[in-house]
């Protein structure tokens, strides 16, 4: 019973997270967009949105290059 | 939000998300049901669907009842950005040719070498067989719960839009495989995942936004811009690491 709840788990975590450093990187990402949208007051929220977008799409590319930089030194060595 | 955007916002996305989910779970069950007989796994599914209606029963009740509306849409952004750009990142890897494409005859036939190694034993009940079928549907059918969370986060038409959509993927996979008999291959897979990764991380942005209390301009329609945005950069990711890894490599998603 309790190597199927393990499986279950893991299973549910890994839905979720597959890499832990994107993983880490967006949780960082909302909690900066978070902290924005309060420092900005009601007449700028509405920029959170975008700002969440921006980090987002770059923590996107920084993780695939540094993704395809370890499979080259994989593929390399 | 209308009829006639929710069931083009949550619908749509939702039957093309949960189609991709139902192939990879016929997938196993038609390859338990071949290699050893077909009660066993149609017992598993069942108890499968029984367990995911409690769960989506009890937290759905939960999650609607208990949880402030803003809150609800901070905790469905949160989960479908988690999912949702694993789902993407892992789709970028596959289209630059650094993870393998997925492949449903592939996985299949791989099923079926384990499952027929594992041997069995004909005058008892298949427990096996059952096991393997219950686990595939239940881990499937949580994608497909959280697919439907997704798209219809924005509750009413579109979460009746959502349901409609993953019922109707439902139907239309299981009416397949169940007259095929085999994986359905013809389906593109990889284009979908990418399409749903992109999908879900859009969501993802728009309901945690939401939830701070942004208003976005002309509402649901900018996810469209939101969309883009990811299309746009993961074609350009693609074209990054084709340029880093000309050759391609296949290694495991989750060791790079």
């Amino acid at each position: 019973m309790s190597s199927f709840l393990r499986g279950l788990w893991e299973n549910t975590f890994g839905l979720l997270v597959e890499d832990g450093s994107l993983a880490v990187g967006i949780l960082a990402a909302l909690a900066i967009v978070w902290v924005a949208s309060n420092a900005l007051g009601d007449a700028r929220r509405d920029l959170a949105g975008w700002l969440l977008l921006v980090l987002l799409v770059a923590l996107l590319l920084v993780n695939l290059n540094a993704a395809g930089r370890t499979a080259r030194r994989k593929t390399s060595s | 939000m209308d009829l006639g955007l929710a069931l083009v916002v949550a619908a749509a996305p939702s039957f093309i998300a949960s189609a991709v989910e139902f192939v990879e779970a016929t997938t196993i069950v038609l390859a338990v049901g071949v290699t050893r007989g077909w009660r066993a796994p149609l017992l598993g599914t069942l108890a499968a669907a029984a367990t995911l209606a409690v769960i989506i029963g009890l937290l759905g009740v939960t999650l609607v009842t208990v949880v402030p509306e803003h809150a609800l849409k901070l905790f469905v952004g949160v989960l479908l950005l988690l999912f949702g750009l694993r789902w993407l990142r892992k789709a970028v890897l596959r289209f630059a040719g650094i993870v393998a494409m997925h492949d449903e005859e592939r996985i299949y036939r791989r099923e079926i070498a384990e499952l027929r190694a594992k041997g069995r034993q004909q005058t008892r009940f298949d427990r096996v067989g059952a096991l393997v079928a219950y686990k595939a549907v239940l881990l499937e059918g949580t994608e497909v719960a959280f697919i439907v969370i997704a798209f219809g986060a924005g509750g009413g038409a579109a979460l009746t839009s959502a349901i409609i959509g993953a019922l109707s993927a439902g139907v239309v996979v299981i009416a397949l495989g169940a007259a095929l008999r085999h994986p359905l291959t013809m389906v593109p897979e990889n284009w979908m995942k990418f399409g749903v990764g992109a999908m879900l991380s859009s969501f993802g942005v728009f309901w945690f936004a939401e939830g701070l209390g942004t208003e976005w301009p002309g509402d649901a329609l900018s996810i469209v811009a939101i969309l883009a945005a990811f299309l746009a950069a993961s074609w350009l990711a693609v074209r990054m690491l084709r340029a880093l890894l000309p050759g391609g490599a296949e290694v495991a998603a989750r060791n790079v």
